[in-house]
């Protein structure tokens, strides 16, 4: 009964998804829905890093834009495609990504985001500064728009299907990771380093991975940006963006893949209808992370499974125990390494 | 298979934590170490299991020296540990808590686990039976769904022992296991212990409650301000005078 109401579900959100640009009022809202794949991507990556391994980062910009550098520099020098550009740019940004791992190993909680947020801003210099590499500040222009099997993706429309891909596969990734030893082992080393250490885990190898993992994740979405927009530049990859991608993935939940679909989707949207007060968002983020660690440390579906705990009800999307759980505040208060 | 610690000497700025400590633990026996608190004892456990690099001397284990190795390594050759203060992974289910020990029983990778579900379901399934069995042993496979946090502390207790057995230990350490137990679960403990000693797996134990102390161990080292005043079996170190002078005090004249 319950599995039947699941497949159902799945179904109509299935169906729902394919007919979606054919369906949407106009090209804008569909480039809307396209970027907010993009940050699904990227919401996906710090949660594999910083909601199962505990580990902070407030470098998905920089990771990011290696990714759409990458892409650019490839497609606009030397004609590349996408499908050339894609597993290069998750490549870099995922270096990118265990790179940054290895400086963050020595430190931990504020300390952690701060170094983070300072070799962000390197990367970022980088791009403004390094002229004969990255064109500066003027940006990236005339990067094309992919083409797969010999179809042009040149619309928002057709776009929004290589996004889906992306994302449909980035999930499943990601869940089959969180469900494997790989997984058990983050948040092992975000419950109790020490302990986890005892129990056999090379604390410093996953902690590299899952970070190299969050620049993946990341890389996919620039590569995609890149050859979405076809314009890029080093503002778009700044630490605000990481910022963003935080506090989707902190209203969504932390510790939860399905977490990252949510605050993904809901917070580019909710942004969009508030493009009104664009000097407020900023504002509204920060009350939005600080109403979320007061009142709701799992995020939306952290609420959603207190709930039913509340109720005694399963709601028919709730997982199985076992799996991966949202967690609370505990992930934000990291330890130092005292053992005692 | 023996560990051998040799002239171990812990400093932590100007405190001495463990001061020339020398003493070996054989195969097969339960080697208790006791001794006033903030004598060194977890010290001693933390040098052991990688956690602390030592000031001066070594710790080998089966000829080989192990002190200055990282601790997952450590576990790798064959040590466990249980902590005074348990440590369990607190948002995890008890299964979880116990397969995480199982980690070197894994054989898939980060490939397998992106691309062939299908091995990887095979392993789980594998590996979650062994848990079950572990935790059975320990009755509480029961709870192995619940989140292990969740449970009363004795069973709490159990669970971390399980875990600690599911790295597949040569010897295990156990901090202080009994702190925090009931008469009844302590029996249940030194029951244990003695069950796990029988199965052919070495243990060294740091505990307070000398009657359980004195009911398992084989041998006995006892230290006080970091070094070690008395070593022998149970009966010999119980009559120690300076033994029964470190947890005492000595009679003054007045």
């Amino acid at each position: 009964m319950k599995n039947t109401f699941k497949v159902i579900l799945l179904g109509v959100g299935a169906l729902v998804l394919l007919v979606f640009p054919l369906v949407a009022p106009n090209r804008y809202t569909v480039h809307i829905v396209n970027m907010a794949g993009i940050w699904i991507l990227m919401s996906l990556g710090l949660n594999l890093a910083m909601g199962y391994c505990g580990q902070i980062n407030l470098a998905l910009g920089a990771f990011w834009g290696v990714g759409a550098y990458t892409a650019a520099l490839l497609n606009t020098r030397f004609g590349s495609p996408i499908w050339i550009n894609m597993p290069l740019g998750m490549i870099l940004a995922g270096i990118t990504g265990a790179l940054i791992a290895l400086p963050m190993l020595k430190v931990r909680s504020h300390y952690l985001a701060l170094v983070t947020i300072g070799l962000a801003e390197t990367i970022n210099i980088i791009m403004v500064n390094e002229i004969w590499l990255t064109e500066g500040p003027l940006g990236i222009s005339a990067i094309e728009m992919p083409e797969l099997f010999g179809i042009p993706i040149d619309g928002a429309e057709r776009f929004f299907y290589l996004v889906l891909i992306c994302v449909v596969i980035g999930y499943l990734v990601a869940r089959q990771i969180v469900n494997h030893r790989i997984g058990r082992a983050f948040i092992a080393i975000r419950d109790d380093e020490t302990a986890a250490r005892a129990m056999g885990v090379n604390v410093a190898r996953y902690q590299v991975l899952a970070n190299a993992l969050a620049g993946v994740y990341c890389g996919v979405a620039g590569v995609l940006y890149a050859h979405m927009s076809t314009y890029i530049s080093p503002d778009i990859f700044e630490f605000k963006n990481a910022l963003f991608v935080l506090t989707m993935t902190m209203v969504g939940g932390m510790g939860s893949l399905a977490g990252s679909l949510v605050g993904g989707l809901a917070l580019p949207l909710t942004q969009e209808w508030l493009r009104a007060i664009k000097s407020w968002q900023l504002v509204g983020f920060g009350l939005a992370i600080m109403i979320v660690v007061l009142f709701m440390p799992g995020g939306v579906v952290g609420l959603t499974q207190k709930i039913e705990q509340a109720g005694g009800i399963r709601l028919p999307w709730a997982r199985k125990q076992t799996e991966g759980k949202p967690v609370a505040e505990e992930k934000l208060e990291m330890e130092g390494p005292n053992v005692a | 298979m023996s560990l051998e610690i040799e002239n171990l000497v812990m400093r932590f700025g100007g405190v001495v934590a463990v001061n020339d400590v020398s003493l070996n633990v054989k195969p097969g026996m339960i080697r208790g170490l006791i001794g006033p608190n903030g004598s060194g004892k977890t010290t001693i456990f933390n040098v052991v299991s990688g956690y602390y690099k030592p000031t001066s001397g070594k710790v080998s284990f089966d000829g080989k020296v192990i002190s200055g190795l990282p601790a997952h390594q450590i576990t790798a050759l064959g040590f466990a540990r249980t902590f005074q203060n348990m440590r369990l992974f607190k948002t995890m289910t008890v299964l979880d808590n116990v397969l995480v020990a199982m980690g070197h029983h894994c054989k898939t990778n980060l490939w397998q686990a992106m691309l062939n579900p299908v091995a990887v379901q095979r392993e789980d399934k594998m590996l979650t039976e062994k848990a079950l069995h572990l935790l059975s042993l320990f009755q509480i496979a029961d709870y192995a769904r619940e989140r292990a946090t969740s449970l009363p502390y004795g069973h709490q207790r159990r669970v971390e022992m399980a875990r600690a057995l599911a790295t597949d230990p040569k010897i295990v350490l156990f901090d202080e296991p009994a702190a925090g137990l009931n008469e009844k679960e302590t029996e249940w403990l030194s029951e244990t212990l003695l069950k796990i000693r029988d199965s052919g797996i070495t243990i060294f134990l740091v505990e307070h409650d000398m009657k359980l102390v004195m009911g398992i161990c084989d041998a006995v080292s006892v230290l006080d301000y970091g070094k070690k005043i008395a070593e022998g079996d149970t009966k010999t170190v119980s009559t120690d005078p300076v033994v029964i002078e470190a947890y005492l005090g000595k009679e003054e004249d007045l």
